[in-house]
């Protein structure tokens, strides 16, 4: 029988609070809503849109296309995302930047705003970049932002968001990730999770394997399993309510620089050890893993989305929904297309439309 | 602590490390001549108890009609056994041969000493053990504990009485139909079927019940915990599965038993993390020797806590166990769980449906249980048959998405204790008796464990006795 939403419970004692979260030994004002939230992210068929570029980062990208970065252009850019007639089908949420939070679009209309009014949850990256790790000889850093938190979730939630997101860089090495560099940055993820939640925001939990090295793949399975099973010994350490929250986990590859070489591991050889790896650590009570895509290009990012959900299930389904939250995986068409002019706009709405679609399909196993 | 030690009557009778199945009891400290003297019986002597040989010897020579070889014969064949599995490779985890150099944090990842061959073996006999609509028959009481239930209704404790009865649990009439596995105490593993002459894990395995051993521990108090325990048995593990793979068995059993003392603070972070860390070690030795594990984090029913408590530590614990397997590298897909179910304190004021109980162990379940293990068998823990079958119904029954995983029994006393009432008063073991009595039980059972079974009344509620919220006083 496959009961969705929880069938009614009989009880003994009608007067206490909803079983859920009773039983979550979680008290918060916000747990339902934030249990509702989780359930629409994880909704079958739809991704996320990591459009959270730091300025920075964005830099970088408009580089590529001959785009002065100033915060016109920042605004304008994610209007043409926000805006894309029909997006709303294949999107149930958008990351973004803080400054972008508190934009709007050229007629006045908050994009908060324009997001809500398309069933599009707005959200909040709120971390504050990596550091170095003290110490640490090795390179490894930490994520910083936990300071001060609190306070910004609350006004971020005034704005709007209703999620928020942290990532976590982790590196495959000789002896790494280290147990410095791994527990840190396990237990950060796990604060930041629950002052989120304390607030009413449901925190996205992204611990990046990056690829950069020469492992094969089952370095990577090994790493990656090792890394969630501590992320979630933190987790339930700091009493974060699994079924409010989101794992966005890097997909289970060769290093890019192995002999077996970034897309020379098969699609089903990438689908099997990440679905693996989460049957052996993510917990079913996370209504959705939504996969960062790390520098993947599109077609290979849908590919291997579509390959888990296809997959072989063993007769058994995932208790988790499987889709995404891509960033450069969903805008790279997008901006190549876009160039910054005004009369590109349609071109490029068109390509995020198609590349969203392929990934809502992949998302289903419909590619 | 209140607790009755009774190690001056064992020791007369065992002298190999006690069943604790039921009844914990705190070992003392072992002198050293003591262990070296056990370590020579148990060389010497082919059931490992003292006061059984000699009784054996005798039973084996008067009873004619019994094909039971003598003891002579029995000790060779095991010697074989053991000389077999001592032939074999040396009891070190062999390196896969694709592994890189291992270092750092990376010193072994999820079964990966093991061939293609072996992991697929493992999943196998995990696949075999949760078979939907069966589950395991837990019959690996030592003498000592067996012992107690016998004499409680007035059966002498003979081999001969153990080997019969536990018989009747592997060939009655149809048991096979509900049964996927069955757990043994060794002594039972060399035993023979009076029906054919085969040692019993053959017999098993020809009726499709996956044979499994229970090996020898020892519990110990851990010092400063009030009272909180560990198991001991690690040492000389690897040895002795070997010895229990070379007689048929497929799987082995750990139980850790847990109590959750609010006052306390029991479970500690300390008592958790030693016993858990324990069953992970115990779960990667017996897949280094083609065994499934299974392992038994057993919080117990006793106490007043609510079920809201109940939850939150059997996530807190049983969350830890998983970690701890994770990192200590075992096969996940080739490990099975045995738990308590999710339940209120035994003593608890607050009343509680049967659906509310249910509802408790799937949440536990989804915030922790991977679901690359692919089967969880309830003990039972001092629950009745009625109680017991009803709330494991009551979880198959509210099973959704969320919850891929076979949620089976493994029961002992719930199913058993009512088979030892039927010799009450009689003369002897009433094997016919017991055997209908237990298909009839094991079909119930079975029912629970598909959710198609039909309590009678308000069978699986908890009735609290009183407090706020409670019921009837």
């Amino acid at each position: 029988p496959a009961h969705d939403p929880t069938p009614p419970l009989a009880t003994a004692n009608p007067h206490r609070t909803t079983y859920r979260t009773t039983m979550a030994c979680f008290k918060s004002t916000y747990a339902d809503e934030l249990v509702a939230t989780a359930a629409a992210m994880s909704v079958p068929g739809k991704g996320v849109l990591a459009a959270d570029e730091s300025t920075g980062t964005i830099g970088k990208r408009f580089d590529g296309i001959g785009v002065e970065n100033v915060e016109e252009n920042r605004r304008a850019y994610r209007e043409l995302l926000f805006t894309t007639d029909g997006f709303e089908k294949y999107c149930s949420g958008v990351i973004m930047f803080e400054e972008t939070l508190f934009q709007s679009c050229k007629d006045g209309t908050a994009f908060v705003d324009l997001l809500k009014s398309k069933g599009i949850i707005p959200g909040i990256k709120v971390d504050k970049g990596v550091v170095p790790l003290p110490g640490n000889t090795r390179g490894e850093t930490t994520t910083s932002g936990l300071d001060g938190l609190g306070e910004r979730c609350a006004k971020y939630y005034a704005q709007g968001a209703r999620f928020a997101k942290w990532r976590a860089v982790l590196t495959i090495g000789d002896a790494l990730p280290s147990a410095q560099c791994l527990d840190d940055n396990a237990r950060c993820l796990a604060r930041y999770a629950a002052i989120c939640q304390q607030n009413g925001l449901v925190p996205i939990v992204e611990p990046e394997i990056l690829t950069d090295g020469a492992h094969g793949i089952d370095k990577c399975a090994e790493v990656t399993e090792r890394v969630l099973s501590c992320v979630f010994a933190h987790l339930m350490t700091h009493g974060v309510m699994l079924e409010g929250m989101i794992l966005k986990p890097n997909m289970v590859t060769p290093g890019s620089q192995s002999s077996q070489g970034g897309s020379s591991a098969s699609r089903e050889e990438v689908a099997a050890a990440t679905v693996t790896a989460l049957r052996r650590t993510c917990p079913a009570a996370v209504p959705g893993v939504l996969f960062l895509s790390g520098g993947q290009s599109e077609e290979d990012a849908t590919a291997h989305l579509d390959a888990m959900n296809k997959g072989d299930q063993q007769g058994r389904k995932n208790p988790w929904t499987l889709s995404f939250s891509y960033g450069r995986a969903l805008q790279t068409s997008c901006l190549k297309a876009w160039l910054g002019k005004e009369s590109n706009v349609a071109a490029a709405q068109a390509a995020l439309l198609r590349v969203s679609e392929a990934n809502s399909k992949a998302s289903l196993g419909q590619c | 602590q209140g607790r009755v030690c009774h190690f001056s009557r064992r020791f007369s009778r065992s002298t190999v490390g006690f069943s604790t199945h039921s009844r914990p009891r705190i070992a003392p400290r072992l002198v050293p001549g003591a262990f070296a003297k056990t370590r020579s019986l148990r060389s010497a002597t082919p059931n490992f108890h003292v006061h059984e040989t000699s009784v054996t010897m005798a039973s084996a020579s008067s009873l004619a009609s019994i094909q039971a070889p003598p003891v002579a014969l029995r000790a060779s064949a095991l010697a074989r056994a053991r000389a077999a599995a001592r032939a074999r490779a040396p009891i070190v985890p062999r390196a896969a041969a694709s592994a890189p150099p291992m270092s750092g944090i990376g010193a072994c990842h999820a079964g990966a000493f093991l061939s293609e061959t072996e992991k697929a073996h493992l999943v196998t006999i995990a696949a075999m053990i949760g078979t939907p609509g069966k589950g395991i028959t837990a019959c690996d009481e030592g003498p000592g504990t067996i012992g107690d239930r016998f004499e409680a209704v007035g059966v002498v404790n003979t081999e001969e009485n153990r080997r019969a009865y536990r018989q009747v649990l592997f060939e009655s009439e149809g048991a096979n139909e509900f049964l996927s596995a069955a757990i043994l105490d060794p002594e039972t593993l060399y035993q023979k079927s009076s029906t054919n002459g085969e040692l019993f894990p053959k017999v098993l395995m020809a009726r499709g019940i996956v044979p499994g051993v229970k090996p020898h521990l020892k519990i110990f108090a851990l010092p400063g915990q009030n009272g909180a325990t560990v198991m001991q048995g690690l040492d000389s593990l690897a040895v002795r599965c070997a010895e229990y793979k070379a007689a048929g068995c497929e799987f082995a059993k750990w139980r850790s038993p847990l109590e959750i003392d609010v006052a306390n603070g029991q479970p500690s972070d300390l008592t958790i993390e030693t016993n858990m860390r324990d069953l992970a070690r115990y779960a990667l030795i017996c897949q280094s020797q083609g065994l499934v594990p299974i392992v038994e984090p057993d919080i117990a029913l006793k106490g007043t806590h609510d079920l809201e408590t109940a939850v939150r530590v059997n996530v807190k614990v049983q969350s830890e166990l998983f970690h701890q397997m994770n990192l200590h590298g075992v096969y996940m897909e080739g490990a099975v769980l045995k738990s308590n179910m999710v339940n209120p304190g035994k003593d608890c004021p607050v009343s509680y449906t049967v659906e509310e109980i249910a509802e408790a162990n799937l949440q536990v379940f989804r915030r922790c249980f991977p679901t690359a293990m692919t089967t969880a068998n309830f003990l039972s823990g001092g629950q009745s048959l009625e109680d017991a079958s009803a709330r494991l119904d009551a979880i198959n029954k509210r099973k959704g998405r969320k919850d891929p995983w076979n949620l089976s029994f493994s029961w002992s006393a719930a199913v058993q204790m009512p088979l030892f009432q039927l010799c009450k008063g009689k003369d002897g073991l009433q094997l016919e008796a017991i055997g209908a009595l237990y298909v009839a039980e094991l079909a119930i059972a079975s029912a629970a464990a598909l959710g198609t079974h039909t309590r009678k009344g308000t069978e699986g509620d908890h009735k609290g006795r009183g407090g706020l919220f409670g019921g009837k006083k």
